[in-house]
């Protein structure tokens, strides 16, 4: 296991330990958070195990797609006011849910080895589409406090940097797949922007406050 | 893969990477613009929420000194009057040290109608708006003057204008107020009114020799009466400044544009240009 990983596991285990610590003060949305950063703790070990024990890891990352974006998308669910966008987001669970099983049994097989690239690329740009709109929401109703104490836009802009950064990083992988060249710069890339993503999250839980939240309007 | 491609690879993760973070410092620029403009619109509706509850308070306290000046007028002082008119036909039935003693009630129920009658002129809107500020002004320091508990001076400068009924029915509320203060906390022997006309400022100032306050009564509770004269005179598009000190006698200053708008609420002056 190289040092890269064994910091973003050390990174994992300290934000869902900070989420935890707070948890009594964290507000719905962001006690929802911590126990997906627990979830991509499980399926980052487990998908080291696999790799270890059966050179085939795939299966865990099309679960954590998965699983990761029934949390975050919940996650939003909470912070959007909109009743269309909270019906919205549902229907994109669902949706999201069919074309997985599509993707795991027919497209993308973990039996194969394959990276589920096609949900990634989905979930991605949707969860691009559901951070512009909270920006959005959060412009119509500005909170009075300072917008670094505010753990939406921490919460946002982990999720904006993430997924627009990793389009890029789909983009090394698919060269990666052709060219069999830039292994480490894809490695280097996927594991800054983790880092980042799971930084930024760590943030928006140490910011996050029930009392702040009702501030909205 | 050469260089070049290694060169091009890593400067569009670089760039797409300025341009995330160039959205996020844009948005933080833009929500706090937003948070700016949105205090200032509710800042804006709270002076204006404030406003209009000091004027219907305003509204409601003339409307009961209305009443009361009315009973004292219609019913108290009628009540006298007739007392006196008794007290009259009585007289002429009695012994002659009776009959003074008489004649002293008399003349202390006549006293008293004359005084009640002052008063409910000075409590009444439509007498003070009928007289105008000034000779109500003057009316209300004879009276004070005759009292005795106080020598109150009255100055103009300038050449005399109406501000229009609303703010000088206001204007003089706040000259009550201040006089009452002298009276009741401050123990003051002298009050000087001033009144200064200027073509595009008015300036009423209220001084007196009393016991003082410190600043900091402004923010107490007990500075309720001080706050609301200076609530009086924003109603009237004003300013009131008020400065005293232990010791040092008070001093009330009350400048306003005689050509302002009158309520927040775009109702105009009389005198208004607009």
């Amino acid at each position: 296991m190289s040092s890269i990983t064994i910091i973003y596991l050390i990174i994992l285990a300290t934000v869902f330990a900070i989420g935890m610590v707070r948890y009594r003060r964290l507000t719905i949305p962001f006690r929802i958070l911590t126990f997906s950063v627990l979830l991509t703790l499980f399926w980052q070990a487990l998908s080291i195990v696999f790799a270890v024990r059966y050179r085939n890891n795939a299966f865990t990352y099309h679960f954590e797609c998965l699983t990761a974006y029934i949390f975050y998308t919940l996650t939003y669910f909470y912070l959007f006011r909109s009743r269309t966008i909270k019906a919205g987001l549902l229907a994109t669970l669902i949706s999201v849910f069919v074309l997985f099983l599509i993707n795991i049994l027919f497209i993308q097989r973990p039996a194969d080895k394959q990276f589920p690239t096609y949900i990634y690329l989905l979930t991605n740009g949707l969860y691009v589409i559901f951070a512009l709109l909270l920006y959005k929401q959060m412009l119509q109703y500005p909170l009075n406090l300072n917008i670094v104490r505010q753990s939406s836009f921490w919460f946002n802009t982990a999720i904006i940097a993430f997924s627009t950064l990793m389009f890029i990083n789909l983009g090394f992988l698919n060269y990666y797949a052709l060219h069999n060249w830039g292994k480490d710069i894809i490695y280097y890339f996927w594991n800054g922007n983790l880092y980042l993503f799971n930084i930024l999250i760590c943030v928006s839980l140490l910011t996050d406050n029930k009392n702040n939240s009702v501030q909205y309007g | 893969m050469g260089n070049e491609n290694i060169r091009l690879v890593v400067l569009s993760a670089a760039l797409l990477f300025a341009v995330v973070i160039t959205f996020v410092i844009y948005f933080v620029i833009l929500y706090r613009a937003r948070q700016l403009k949105n205090k200032q619109e509710q800042d804006e509706r709270e002076a204006v929420y404030r406003q209009e509850i000091l004027k219907t308070q305003v509204e409601i306290q003339e409307q009961t000194l209305e009443h009361i000046s009315k009973e004292i007028h219609d019913n108290i002082t009628q009540v006298l009057s007739f007392v006196k008119l008794s007290l009259g036909s009585i007289s002429n039935t009695l012994d002659e040290d009776k009959k003074a003693k008489v004649k002293e009630s008399r003349e202390l129920v006549a006293q008293t109608i004359t005084d009640l009658r002052d008063l409910s002129k000075s409590m009444s809107f439509e007498h003070i708006i009928q007289m105008g500020l000034l000779k109500t002004l003057e009316k209300e320091v004879e009276r004070i003057n005759k009292s005795d508990l106080v020598k109150v001076s009255l100055l103009t400068e300038g050449q005399t204008y109406s501000l229009g009924e609303q703010r000088e029915l206001v204007l003089f509320r706040i000259l009550q107020e201040g006089i009452n203060n002298a009276l009741k906390y401050a123990n003051a022997k002298h009050f000087k009114i001033s009144l200064q006309y200027q073509a595009d400022l008015f300036t009423l100032t209220l001084e007196d020799d009393g016991s003082g306050f410190s600043p900091d009564l402004l923010n107490n509770k007990s500075g309720s009466g001080l706050r609301n004269m200076k609530n009086r005179a924003v109603l009237i598009g004003g300013d009131a400044t008020i400065e005293s000190a232990p010791g040092a006698g008070c001093r009330i200053n009350v400048a306003l544009n005689p050509f302002k708008q009158l309520y927040a609420d775009g109702v105009p002056h009389p005198n208004s240009l607009s």
